[in-house]
């Protein structure tokens, strides 16, 4: 063995069936873990409130970019089409009453940056892309995709301790306990 | 989840409302609606002059009005059986229970019926009346006038001649009427039999599907029908899906209302949670992006084509005042309920819904206003005294007093309904994954 010293990730263990992962995340979230998740095959209804998780904060940055996008199209037409070179179309008249015809445009750029700012403050919110992460290391994990589901509470949690979590994690009913660590350096 | 609904918490016998309670209203209601329905129709029989014309456009905007929100009820009604969805469930009785008043309001058509009455609303009626008279080839008959303005009816001849309008008034309340009153009795008997099963749902879904077609067809061209041929010469493809996006708002306002002063009142509690009142404020706000989408699409297209014969519409909702009204529909029925229904928490408040519910009933209200009001300076003037005009003093009364004599009976044919059957389909397979859910 070598003299490399690895960073403790966290606890992993492993739960037979979705309504025991769902017991198991409100015990974990009572017990005032901040820094856990859980991980299934598919979606679990209400899980979210078993975990405890609050509301993201990404709607109000989407607002925010759909309110720009509507700004941007509204003055870059109204700006280029009445102000700088007024273009008369069928008599109609270039001034603040030409704004139907901007519509469209300003229709489609708020879909544009919601757009953008949804995926964009999405990815940027779950820390994506990544190259690899650190749970990947543990063998049994590959389950999660196929028939297992997992709960994993980070050493980084101000609540953590060896023994303890462990001891709670056997409690609540996780079935092969392992102390995953962190192996990417 | 507070607490796990199980069938021990839904009362065998359903849950009804306290007839008791309901005497009052109904009592009130019907007495308005019954006197002014009767009043209405000796004024429209035998009465004459500006005043008389007028009320048969208030007459019409009130029944349409109630007319929009029955229509949006038996398009949930269709929608929930057809798309065979769970969530609504325990408030689809409610969906019924509106559609069903549609039937009802055959009774607040009838002054549609008289001369006297279609006389003012539709010209070309009369038009086609002194012109084809007894003539076999209508179109002919019309083209060969001395008038230039019937060569514009004879082309229509086949859509817009008495006989067949007369036929279609009759189809929609016999044809969507008996669609929405054999969903709502199969709903209803499932809560009576011995051994209720799926059966009754797959019934009502194999119904949904074609009437869903009756109830498309019905609504459009009864849209085009009573409100449209308003001014014959115009004609617009999207006129009854523009309708169909007010309905389809207003009655989810009225059912988020029923469910809120039912939950009030003490019923619905074990069944209606937060989350269905959530779901139903997503598709109020949905609605109200469609509404604007589709308005604004009509009147893009004929504002950029600038072609005369499509304009006629919006020039004369463009002048003089009613333009005000045209843009303050932009701003209170589109911009300020989108941003106030846009976060999803306040579509869980029961205080906020009622609030928000009332008012996007008041901007259909004023939608619908837009839509048949401002044809009656026009045509009650040339009637009249061969002067049009854009409005007519004082006829703003008869619009009130038509609103309250329609909407009276819109409320006790509702009430009535409401009572007369369990208010949520207790024996439903899927109730209880409806009163469960969570989204």
């Amino acid at each position: 063995m070598s003299t490399r010293v690895s960073r403790v990730y966290g606890y992993l263990a492993e739960f037979n069936n979705a309504s025991q992962l769902y017991k198991a995340a409100e015990k974990v979230r009572d017990a005032g873990f901040k820094k856990w998740d859980c991980f299934s095959p598919y979606p679990i209804h209400g899980l979210d409130d078993a975990m405890g998780i609050k509301r993201s904060i990404l709607p109000y940055f989407v607002f925010l970019g759909g309110l720009t996008g509507f700004c941007t199209a509204f003055i870059l037409a109204y700006s280029t089409q009445v102000g700088l070179y007024p273009t008369i179309v069928h008599g109609k008249p270039a001034n603040i009453f030409t704004t139907a015809a901007f519509f469209p445009v300003m229709f489609e750029l708020t879909i544009l940056f919601s757009g953008f700012t949804t995926l964009f403050g999405l990815l940027g919110l779950m820390g994506l892309p990544r190259w690899n992460h650190p749970l990947f290391a543990s063998k049994q994990f590959s389950r999660a995709t196929d028939d297992k589901f997992f709960i994993a509470i980070e050493a980084r949690d101000a609540k953590f301790s060896a023994e303890e979590t462990k001891a709670l994690l056997a409690e609540i009913g996780g079935a092969n306990i392992e102390l995953v660590e962190d192996d990417s350096k | 989840m507070s607490h796990f609904v199980t069938s021990k918490d839904i009362p065998t016998n359903g849950e009804h409302l306290d007839k008791g309670k309901l005497a009052l209203p109904k009592m009130v209601t019907g007495g308005i609606a019954a006197i002014g329905l009767i009043g209405s129709i000796a004024f429209f029989l035998f009465g004459s002059g500006s005043a008389h014309g007028s009320y048969a456009f208030s007459w019409l905007f009130a029944l349409f009005f109630v007319l929009t929100i029955t229509f949006g009820g038996c398009f949930f009604t269709l929608l929930h059986n057809l798309s065979n969805s769970g969530w609504g469930t325990s408030v689809r009785r409610l969906m019924e229970n509106l559609g069903f008043v549609f039937p009802f309001m055959i009774l607040f058509a009838i002054p549609l019926l008289f001369h006297d009455v279609q006389q003012y609303l539709w010209e070309w009626m009369t038009m086609f009346r002194e012109t084809v008279g007894d003539s076999k080839n209508a179109s002919e008959a019309l083209m060969h006038s001395a008038d230039p303005h019937n060569h514009l009816l004879a082309k229509k001849t086949f859509y817009l001649s008495p006989g067949f309008w007369h036929f279609r008034f009759f189809f929609y309340f016999i044809g969507l009427g008996g669609v929405i009153w054999l969903l709502r009795k199969l709903s209803i008997a499932q809560d009576t039999e011995k051994d209720p099963g799926v059966e009754n749902l797959f019934k009502a879904r194999s119904y949904s599907s074609w009437g869903m077609i009756i109830f498309g067809v019905s609504m459009t061209f009864l849209a085009i029908d009573w409100v449209m041929a308003l001014d014959f010469s115009w004609f617009s493809t999207m006129f009854g899906v523009y309708v169909f996006a007010g309905s389809a708002l207003s009655s989810m306002a009225v059912l988020i209302l029923t469910s809120v002063i039912l939950q009030r009142m003490g019923y619905l509690k074990k069944v209606v949670t937060p989350e269905h009142h959530h779901i139903m404020g997503k598709l109020m706000f949905a609605f109200t992006v469609f509404w604007a989408y589709v308005s604004f699409s009509q009147f893009f297209l004929y504002w950029y084509a600038n072609i005369p014969e499509e304009t006629r519409y919006f020039i004369l909702r463009n002048t003089g005042n009613w333009n005000v009204l045209s843009l303050c529909l932009v701003f209170l029925h589109f911009g300020l309920p989108f941003l106030l229904l846009l976060r999803s928490d306040v579509k869980k408040k029961p205080g906020f819904l009622i609030f928000i519910s009332c008012y996007i009933l008041f901007v259909h209200l004023a939608d619908v206003y837009h839509m048949i009001i401002p044809e009656r300076g026009p045509s009650v003037g040339l009637v009249v005294d061969h002067q049009a005009q854009l409005w007519l003093n004082g006829s703003f009364f008869g619009d009130i007093i038509a609103l309250v004599i329609v909407v009276s009976g819109f409320l006790f044919f509702y009430l009535r309904n409401l009572g007369s059957a369990a208010l949520y389909p207790h024996r439903d397979p899927r109730i209880l994954e409806s009163a469960n859910l969570t989204n």
